[in-house]
């Protein structure tokens, strides 16, 4: 019951919430110079064109009146038309959304099986060489840029060894995709029974998750070495080694004890790579959500700009409004 | 799972050895860069079945430091640098960290002092008092329930079956305190070591703690060492006394010998400080001398000693037995 109250009023904040982001994301992309109607009539226009698609754009009204039909648009699920791709931004995101959704979310979940049981056995190790691995580790993931990486891999594995498939995009040429019902292509191709489409889609994804995976696994490592090193020292762990429980019952509740931490940390990660994973995309032609925004950003396109914006604030809305159940669960004083 | 414990040859174990016997203990902190300072300088120790003892002392001289060791969890940096610790006829130093672990909480077992913070946050009292008892006398999870109430209602917690599902911060300071001893405890131990375990009570909650503690003991038939810094408790829950000061072993004596005819300057000063006598305090006490070294040659408490001579700072005087029972280290002891 409190579970509920807790999760309703924590969606009665998620609208404001919204708006609030847009505003601010509206008035920054707006500071970007660079006049859409002017590029996108050409160099040969003529004033009088020119002036003519700005009062049918609405971009003769001031900026808060823009922002309200803006607004009133999107409330009325209408994100406006990207004029790059000539289509409504909405049906340009929901086919490209998955696409990053799934790389990101495989790049994070291979970051968490290669970060948490390093660090935790860092933590455990003490002053030992698993600790310097962890730190190595850390310091190589938070140095090594992912575009570097990605480069280097493709070097390897496509350009010298020949095991990858060419760095173009989520699925072979000459594949047909299989019918669009999640977006995700592993899904899709299995829900089509598509066997041929669902092993060259996990080749391609084999090299861009690989680099998300062993970047992302630094901080994960990190903070889970020292949150479970500062648990293991701590009062509640001295006193269960006090009462003789055995070492692997220590450990389950010092990681257990852990995981809110950890948690913090994967969320954090989600939602940033959402749009951070886009250099990735870019070197693997991924054509996901990150780099249609960066196109449009160079290319004084506002809706798909602005479109990625509500689509990774719902989604990091989402995944925060998650954490908070996972410490609901997780933390018996959160309840009180 | 059995208790190892209870597997365990009997090896060098008879019916005469004393429950527990310290020799010759030696607790070093090592600092990284200053020399380590010396917590425990030959710490003599014996208690036997049945007995109840006292050890008091100020803060610092050790008493924390020597109930670690004698559970075998020496609080980091330390280390043992010379000594040994028998239990029950086993020396403690050669058994290996699991045979350790089932003799902890088992037959050793410790009361804490502040329990807020040490025990387990996510973890409810029926769980960690469940815990104790699966894993050391190897019950299932619906016996090991029915122990945890069981013990809930020993400790007199009011409405025990709610709080076995009670969480530790939704515990008063009074309730906690009993929970950890209902933890102590619930094993029967043949041995309990009371660490300060009501220094954060009010005087009430105090002694109604005190007398539940030496009632569930006797009742169990056993042996306890109750550590304090306040020499009053001692009187009414020993049968003998031993005074710490700076790590040495100053004087051990029966209760009734003690309180009647102390022998050593620095218990004298102890008692007069608990005196409402403002006379006998300043007599007993004058203030240090910063001059003289507090360790070396000469006997450690001489610096703070009313009845210092010359030979007090230049010989370190040795633990004398003064017929059964009693024993002093001290070169002038009053009375004697």
């Amino acid at each position: 019951m409190a579970l509920a109250r807790y999760i309703l009023r924590r969606l009665a904040f998620v609208l404001p919430q919204l708006v609030g982001i847009l505003m601010v994301s509206f008035f920054l992309v707006k500071l970007i110079p660079g006049d859409p109607a002017v590029l996108m009539l050409g160099p040969n226009a003529t004033p009088d064109a020119i002036d003519g698609l700005r009062r049918a754009l609405g971009l003769d009204q001031s900026l808060i009146r823009q922002f309200a039909v803006y607004i009133g648009h999107v409330f009325h699920g209408d994100l406006g038309t990207s004029w790059q791709s000539t289509r409504p931004v909405v049906s340009d995101l929901i086919e490209r959304f998955p696409a990053t959704l799934e790389l990101v979310t495989l790049g994070l979940s291979l970051a968490l099986l290669i970060g948490i049981p390093l660090g935790i056995a860092a933590a455990r190790a003490g002053r030992g060489p698993l600790r310097k691995i962890g730190e190595a580790y850390g310091l190589l993931a938070g140095a090594i840029p992912d575009f570097w990486l990605a480069l280097v891999l493709i070097y390897v594995f496509y350009s010298t060894l020949h095991v990858a498939p060419a760095p173009l995009g989520r699925l072979d040429i000459a594949l047909v995709a299989p019918p669009f019902v999640t977006g995700s292509l592993i899904l899709d191709s299995l829900l089509a029974g598509d066997l041929q489409a669902l092993g060259s889609a996990l080749a391609h994804l084999v090299l861009p998750v690989a680099t998300l995976g062993f970047i992302n696994a630094g901080p994960i490592l990190k903070m889970t070495q020292s949150t479970v090193g500062r648990i293991l020292a701590s009062d509640f762990i001295r006193y269960a080694e006090m009462c003789g429980l055995p070492r692997r019952v220590v450990m389950r509740q010092a990681i257990r004890a852990a995981l809110p931490s950890i948690v913090t940390i994967v969320s954090v990660l989600y939602g940033f790579l959402i749009g951070g994973a886009v250099l990735v995309e870019i070197v693997f032609s991924w054509g996901g959500a990150g780099q249609y925004a960066v196109q449009g950003v160079l290319n004084a396109d506002i809706n798909p700009v602005l479109g990625f914006v509500v689509f990774s604030a719902i989604f990091s809305l989402i995944v925060y409004l998650c954490v908070d159940l996972a410490y609901f669960l997780l933390d018996p004083r959160t309840r009180g | 799972m059995q208790s190892q414990a209870d597997l365990m040859p009997p090896s060098s174990a008879s019916p005469s050895d004393p429950l527990l016997r310290v020799e010759g203990l030696h607790v070093s902190f090592r600092h990284p860069v200053d020399p380590p300072t010396e917590a425990l300088r030959g710490i003599d120790l014996t208690i036997e079945r049945g007995e109840m003892v006292g050890l008091v002392g100020e803060s610092g001289a050790g008493k924390t430091t020597l109930a670690r060791a004698i559970m075998g969890l020496v609080p980091q940096p330390g280390r043992i640098d010379a000594g040994t610790i028998s239990f029950r006829g086993q020396v403690m130093a050669d058994l290996g960290d699991d045979a350790l672990r089932a003799i902890r909480g088992r037959n050793l077992a410790m009361v804490i002092p502040n329990p807020r913070s040490e025990l387990n946050p996510v973890l409810t009292v029926g769980e960690q008092i469940g815990n104790v008892v699966r894993h050391h006398l190897g019950l299932g999870r619906s016996a090991a329930r029915a122990a945890a109430l069981d013990m809930l209602k020993a400790v007199s917690i009011p409405d025990p079956a709610r709080r076995l599902d009670a969480y530790p911060h939704e515990l008063s300071g009074g309730m906690a305190q009993r929970v950890v001893i209902a933890i102590a405890l619930a094993c029967s131990p043949a041995f309990v070591i009371s660490d300060d375990a009501t220094s954060g009570l009010d005087v009430t909650v105090q002694a109604q703690i005190l007398d539940l503690l030496r009632t569930l003991i006797r009742a169990k038939d056993s042996s306890a060492l109750f550590i304090t810094r306040d020499i009053a408790i001692t009187a009414h829950f020993c049968d003998r006394i031993v005074v710490l000061y700076a790590g040495e072993v100053v004087e051990v004596a029966t209760v009734d010998t003690f309180f009647d005819r102390p022998t050593h300057p620095y218990s004298l000063m102890l008692l007069a400080a608990f005196s409402h006598s403002a006379d006998l305090r300043r007599r007993w006490t004058v203030p240090p001398d910063e001059t003289l070294p507090g360790a070396g040659e000469g006997c450690v408490f001489a610096p703070r000693c009313v009845r210092r001579q010359p030979r007090c700072t230049s010989e370190h005087p040795a633990l004398r037995r003064l017929g059964d029972a009693r024993a002093v280290r001290c070169h002038f002891p009053v009375g004697i």
